[in-house]
């Protein structure tokens, strides 16, 4: 486990657990949804696509979260209280790396950083927890995360060279 | 019948206490039964400056000063020919002066006024703290008719806290100068009033403009310091307070008007006052209130422009700015105010009329009506209050539209607090939910319903005063707004005396134009004399503009400080009309 | 931690309205604090506003679903003012830019300062005017060579806001930047919670007009002092700075905010009118 994800030692009980994957698989859902509305207003249909695509496969982990944690009381946490030291949740993309030039390939690889991430936060728990039922449940999550890093290995095979780098034939415009 | 009335200006530098003595006649003419109005002029200093107080009684409501004084009491000559053309004087009118100061000077003789000498400063000089201003009284209550009672009452109630021994040096220089009067050449006397006509004010235009918004609702102001309308703000202040409203003094007329929206957003009807400099400041965010559609008031007390112009004085050149002011297309209320006791009606209604249709309203009221105290009858009761249709309740499952279009081009708004309607007011030309839209169509349909808000409201009789002479109409209109229809009214008047029909239109809804209702008001008239204080003739052209009026229309137009006088105009009357 | 159910999610501050901001500005970074702050502490949207001016950032108000108020280019302090004033009720955030803020708006600056009335001002300061294509602001350094306007640099210092606004009466300054949400949304809490006029200096790249400072995430530290309540020590140490000490709050005062008394008084307009009465 990467040094940033230490946190996860502190993560013992069910609810704990719980409720740091509903904070992260909330915030994962929002910021793929996010950056797709991102990319579709200016017309970056490619990588718009990516990103919609994790949307969904995040809002499937989502809706069966929250199903599952409907049957506890979960704790609070305020938003710098959680275990992960990512600042924000391990697998919401940092909005600051992604760009209007961005290439499918540069958003495979930033959405690829992100998940592997959430599968390691979730290898850690797995790995440490003494509970049984929050060792099964971290690695079944872990598990969940392996199958978006497998989607997105393929992706990234099917990729062609990056070519972020081309120059925008229309410049800035001017608004208010 | 013309104006059974007497005209006095008592004139001095400073230290000689000319505003003190104006205020103390004035009190002391309130406490006779009469009524008055009494306006002011001075120089620019802060300290020490020339003054004048240009006062006029009469047995019956007034609302304009005459052609000319009776009388022009000057303590001393200091600079008074600054003053020679506000203070126009005839071969009737009497001119007093201490000889200790010497002669008038040549500049107040071109109309070969009497003159006669009373030494102020002498008689004072015998009384242990007498004082030349109270001699000057003394000697104006004597050839007005005023009783040395009133004044005695008055003068009681100023000094009460100085005690005894200043109320008896004020009265003993009071009676010396009143014994002293019986030498001086006769002008006219008022007859004192036992009972009075029904119940009086005292009260000033500025006064009446603060009184006339907190009737209508208004518990939020936001203002900055400024001449002429300061007087506004510093009565408003205590006053709000008083009825759980506050004042507060911005750093700059920017922030004044969008405190102003910013407090009028959250739910609290709001105003600002402020002069002609203010509101050229205020007119981009002006727009904004356009097109957010938040009511609010500005009250313009015009002074003389451009630029800083002559901020004491009076002038009625902030017409254009105040109509066409805005960028884009931008409609919204400008009201004037056509005398003292006008200024409580016309903001109160102002304050009605923002409020109904959710648009800035603009009011016009001047340094010669906002400085001007005015005793006279007390005004009426006004239903006019500000009721803003507000959107309380969110329907399920429907999003809330702010700006949605409706028949009347008003849509409820909604004031924060209220659940399930939040919303983000825009300047930005948006769609009916208030987001930014740069489509033509979203800007053509909101711009039909901010129109629409102002062109079907039902503004009632109120757009303008109409009055015609006691003997009719005839065939001659004079149209005329603000300040300058205090003299056209009594040109009227004068007019009726000598069997003279004419009509009286005096426009109070500058804009939005009414062209059907003055059309109404214009038949059968065949001549028309257009009468303001603009250099430009702002109102002349803004009538040609929009308004069919008579062939024979003539403008009576000048630049302030200078009004012109009940006689100026009916001049025009009687050598015009049938 | 204590089991409560959360009021509010993040997300139920947002409108559906998506925002027009290019990928990867700061600027989304700040509206995703501000409602996980907002979020925090649990307030009802109806009784929150958000109040902005003219730019980039000023656009905010209407990407949130509480009470919003977008006005005119540099005034949006004085609107809020006006808002906290008659509505003390509410809880009123402003937001901004660096132009809007202390260019076009700087006597509001100064004056909101000084009047410490209960707001929150978060200004996303990118040392750019983004929305007319990238001009020199009053924070922009002087040999930035950029803009087409100032093609030798403005030649002129730039304009220091947490100096500026500590000098002028400012209850709370905080700087943060926008690589770490999770820190703003924290200093929103406190600056939302502290009394009087709190301001937020975010650091919020443009990476339209000054990709440059995509590298601001690598040279920011986060500030080795806690805050303080001495406005002296404050003063020095801002004035020490070079500006990229982000993440604490550096000053909280304890002046009262400005309330002028909103005497709660029935039917006195007739007393108002006697005084008239002769």
């Amino acid at each position: 486990m990467s040094n940033e994800l230490q946190g996860a030692d502190a993560i013992n009980t069910l609810p704990e657990l719980l409720a740091h994957a509903l904070a992260m698989e909330t915030e994962a859902t929002e910021r793929y949804g996010e950056l797709a509305d991102q990319m579709e207003t200016h017309r970056k249909a490619k990588v718009a696509a990516i990103f919609r695509r994790l949307e969904k496969e995040e809002q499937a982990h989502l809706v069966e979260l929250t199903h599952m944690c409907s049957k506890y009381e979960l704790p609070h946490y305020a938003p710098w209280d959680y275990k992960w030291n990512t600042g924000e949740s391990p697998e919401a993309i940092d909005i600051g790396k992604v760009s209007y030039r961005m290439s499918v390939r540069g958003a495979v690889e930033l959405a690829l950083v992100h998940e592997r991430r959430a599968c390691d936060f979730y290898a850690g728990i797995a790995q440490r927890a003494t509970d049984d039922e929050v060792r099964i449940l971290a690695s079944q999550f872990a598990a969940e995360e392996r199958e978006h890093i497998g989607w997105l290995e393929s992706c990234l095979a099917d990729c062609g060279p990056d070519d972020a780098a081309i120059d925008d034939p229309d410049p800035p415009l001017s608004q208010e | 019948m013309t104006i059974s009335s007497v005209s006095l200006v008592i004139a001095g530098s400073g230290g000689a206490g000319v505003v003190t003595a104006g205020s103390l006649l004035l009190d002391a003419a309130a406490k006779a039964g009469w009524y008055a109005l009494m306006s002011r002029s001075s120089g620019p200093q802060i300290r020490g400056g020339e003054a004048a107080a240009m006062l006029r009684f009469a047995t019956e409501p007034i609302m304009s000063h005459d052609d000319s004084f009776h009388l022009l009491m000057a303590i001393d000559w200091d600079n008074i020919t600054r003053f020679s053309a506000e203070i126009p004087l005839s071969a009737d009118s009497l001119i007093v002066g201490d000889p200790v100061h010497g002669e008038a000077p040549a500049g107040l003789l071109a109309g070969r006024p009497r003159q006669a000498a009373l030494p102020m400063t002498d008689i004072a000089a015998k009384i242990e703290n007498g004082r030349p201003n109270m001699v000057a009284l003394g000697a104006i209550a004597a050839l007005i008719g005023l009783p040395a009672d009133a004044m005695q009452a008055v003068v009681e109630d100023n000094l009460k806290r100085k005690g005894q021994a200043a109320i008896d040096a004020s009265m003993s220089a009071f009676h010396a100068g009143f014994a002293a009067a019986a030498d001086l050449p006769a002008i006219p006397k008022l007859p004192a009033v036992s009972a009075t006509s029904g119940p009086r004010w005292s009260i000033t235009g500025n006064e009446a403009t603060g009184l006339g918004v907190i009737r209508g609702g208004v518990r939020f102001v936001a203002a900055y310091p400024i001449t002429p309308a300061t007087e506004v703000l510093e009565w408003l202040a205590p006053s709000l307070a008083k009825v759980g409203g506050m004042l507060v003094q911005a750093e700059d007329e920017l922030a004044s008007i969008n405190q102003i929206i910013g407090a009028s957003y959250g739910g609290v009807p709001a105003m600002t006052a402020t002069s002609g400099p203010g509101l050229s400041l205020m007119i981009e965010s002006l727009g904004l209130a356009v097109a957010a559609e938040v009511p609010l008031v500005v009250v313009d007390v015009m002074r003389v422009g451009p630029s800083t112009g002559i901020a004491t004085k009076s002038e009625q050149s902030d017409l254009n700015i105040a109509v066409y002011g805005l960028h884009g297309d931008a409609p919204h209320i400008v009201v004037a105010a056509n005398s003292v006791p006008d200024c409580l009606f016309t903001t109160q209604w102002a304050v009605h009329l923002a409020e109904a249709m959710q648009v800035p309203a603009i009011v016009l009221t001047d340094q010669a009506m906002g400085q001007a105290r005015a005793i006279l009858p007390k005004p009426a009761e006004l239903a006019f209050i500000g009721q803003r249709e507000t959107a309380k309740q969110a329907v399920e499952g429907q999003r809330y539209k702010r700006y949605a279009i409706t028949g009347s081009g008003v849509s409820p708004m909604a004031i924060p607090g209220a659940p399930g309607l939040t919303h983000t007011a825009d300047g930005l030309e948006h769609n009916e939910f208030g987001t930014p839209s740069s489509q033509a169509s979203d800007h053509q349909a909101q711009m039909d319903k901010r129109n629409r808000k102002l062109t079907q409201f039902n503004y009632g009789d109120h757009w303008a005063d109409i009055e015609d002479s006691e003997v009719g109409a005839g065939d001659t209109a004079i149209i005329t707004w603000g300040s300058s229809t205090g003299p056209a009214r009594e040109a009227l008047r004068r007019h009726a005396a000598a069997g003279g029909k004419a009509r009286l239109i005096s426009v109070r809804l500058i804009a939005p134009v009414q062209p059907e209702k003055m059309a109404a008001a214009l038949a059968g008239i065949k001549r028309a004399v257009v009468v303001e204080q603009s250099h430009s003739g702002q109102f002349y052209r803004m009538l040609r503009a929009f308004y069919d009026l008579p062939a024979e229309t003539v403008s009576l137009h000048q630049g302030g400080p200078l009004s012109f006088g009940p006689g100026q105009i009916l001049e025009q009357l009687t050598t015009r009309s049938a | 931690m204590e089991a409560v159910a959360q009021k509010y999610k993040a997300k139920d501050y947002k409108s559906d309205l998506k925002p027009i901001w290019c990928p990867g500005c700061g600027d989304y970074t700040v509206l995703n604090s501000i409602t996980r702050a907002l979020a925090e502490l649990a307030l009802p949207p109806e009784e929150v506003a958000v109040v902005s001016g003219i730019g980039c950032s000023s656009r905010i108000p209407a990407y949130t679903s509480v009470y919003g108020f977008h006005g005119v280019h540099g005034r949006a302090l004085p609107v809020a003012t006006g808002l906290k004033l008659a509505r003390p009720d509410l809880t009123v955030l402003v937001t901004g830019g660096d132009g809007d803020g202390f260019s076009i708006g700087g006597n509001h600056f100064l004056h909101a300062c000084r009047r410490n009335v209960d707001l929150t001002y978060i200004v996303m300061d990118n040392q750019v005017y983004g929305m007319t294509k990238g001009q020199a602001s009053p924070t922009t350094a002087p040999d930035w060579e950029g803009s087409k306007l100032t093609p030798e640099g403005t030649g002129i210092n730039p304009f220091q806001p947490l100096v500026v606004g500590l000098a002028s009466g400012a209850n709370f300054i905080a700087r943060v930047s926008a690589s770490d949400p999770i820190n703003m949304a924290q200093i929103i809490v406190e600056a939302i919670r502290h009394p009087g006029f709190s301001l937020v200096q975010v650091l919020s790249p443009c990476v339209t007009f000054r990709p440059e400072q995509a590298e601001w995430r690598d040279i920011v530290r986060t500030a080795v002092v806690d805050y303080t309540d001495d406005a002296a020590r404050a003063a020095r140490r801002l004035m020490t700075d070079d500006g990229f000490n982000v993440g604490k709050v550096l000053f909280k005062g304890s002046r009262p905010p400005f309330r002028p008394e909103f005497e709660h008084t029935d039917g006195s307009v007739a007393e108002l009118e006697a005084r008239f009465a002769l």
